[in-house]
């Protein structure tokens, strides 16, 4: 099963779609989360994710904005969005019956 | 970024691979850090990728069961072989307290290509296990020359030197290790053997110090790391 941190990492990658990469994921995750997000702790975690074939990384075209750097761009393989919403699954279900998940729902009145 | 912090973290950047440092530098621009944050990040991620690398065996291997004990024996060899060459070349004797046997040109031609042959041997093997963590080798080279530095001081100057004799064939194997990757069967066992003879040569002679024995490890630990068709045949099936 996927970390916390992975999950989150999938989950913005996957909500960029075809603009996904090493910047644009990190300000996603600190922009949701309100957490710094380190770049040793990104794209160390994304070379995991790779491993385990849960995304698939390609180096991009630079831009002016970088500096002439080009970007490294990550896609979620099918094998991810499986393992993302395997994860997801699970925080629903053992989030049932929780007063914040209940009360989240309207249901906890 | 500051234009003079610029170049530092450029620098940071360059321990990671080529791909990663273009991306994390496009990154610290696009995001707008300054130079500082930029320089911790980078360093950060430097940190985390050394400390994934020591996870794999390989690198506690090449530096504290290979690059240690190697490098202090053959620092040795390195005194023994400027010893032997000053009494039977120059008729110098400045160690004395080092006998080296029954001394001669053959023993001294002996002594000379065991040194040369083990240091790049164990250049070589510690060059292809790991790579990315050769640095720490490299430090830890320097280790046994620190121990013996206060008995350095009273040796002469050019024995004090002579120490590091074994760094020139070493580095080189290091070299060719990086641009080769690993050896073929044929020539890893051929440098094995050579090294067991002249070993077994110098020690029927009395000039083997027994520890000096362990220089066989790197040697033959890269036959059991070479490359041959066989092995790779019975990988692919």
């Amino acid at each position: 099963m996927l970390g916390e941190f992975e999950y989150l990492l999938i989950s913005a990658a996957a909500a960029r779609g075809e603009n996904a990469y090493g910047a644009a994921i990190r300000e996603e995750l600190e922009s949701t989360t309100g957490r710094k997000c380190s770049i040793g702790a990104l794209y160390t975690t994304i070379d995991r994710l790779e491993s385990k074939g849960l995304v698939k990384t390609w180096m991009g075209e630079a831009t002016a904005e970088r500096g002439g750097r080009a970007k490294r761009m990550v896609r979620v393989t099918a094998k991810g969005v499986h393992a993302a919403k395997e994860f997801y699954d699970a925080v629903t279900r053992v989030s049932q019956g929780a007063s914040w998940a209940v009360n989240r729902t309207g249901g906890g009145s | 970024m500051t234009s003079f912090a610029w170049p530092l973290v450029d620098f940071a950047a360059r321990f990671l691979d080529r791909d990663e440092h273009e991306a994390v530098l496009g990154d610290l621009v696009e995001g707008g850090e300054s130079a500082w944050q930029g320089l911790r990040a980078v360093l950060g991620l430097v940190l985390r990728r050394q400390a994934l690398l020591w996870k794999a065996w390989r690198p506690w291997f090449a530096s504290f069961v290979i690059t240690i004990p190697a490098s202090y024996l053959l620092s040795g060899v390195s005194i023994s072989v400027t010893c032997t060459a000053e009494r039977v070349l120059w008729h110098k004797d400045l160690c004395p307290m080092l006998p080296t046997g029954h001394e001669g040109y053959g023993l001294l031609l002996c002594h000379a290509v065991l040194l040369v042959v083990c240091a790049w041997a164990a250049g070589f093997l510690v060059g292809s296990l790991a790579r990315r963590t050769v640095w720490v080798s490299a430090v830890l080279c320097v280790l046994p020359t620190l121990a013996t530095l206060p008995s350095a001081f009273e040796m002469d100057p050019f024995l004090r030197w002579s120490m590091v004799l074994f760094l020139a064939p070493a580095v080189v194997g290091v070299l060719q290790a990086f641009r080769f990757g690993t050896m073929k069967l044929p020539s890893a066992t051929l440098i094995a053997v050579t090294v067991t003879i002249l070993l077994l040569l110098a020690w029927t002679n009395h000039a083997l110090w027994v520890y000096n024995w362990f220089l066989l490890v790197p040697t033959w630990c890269l036959v059991a790391t070479a490359h041959s068709p066989r092995r790779s045949l019975r990988a692919a099936a």
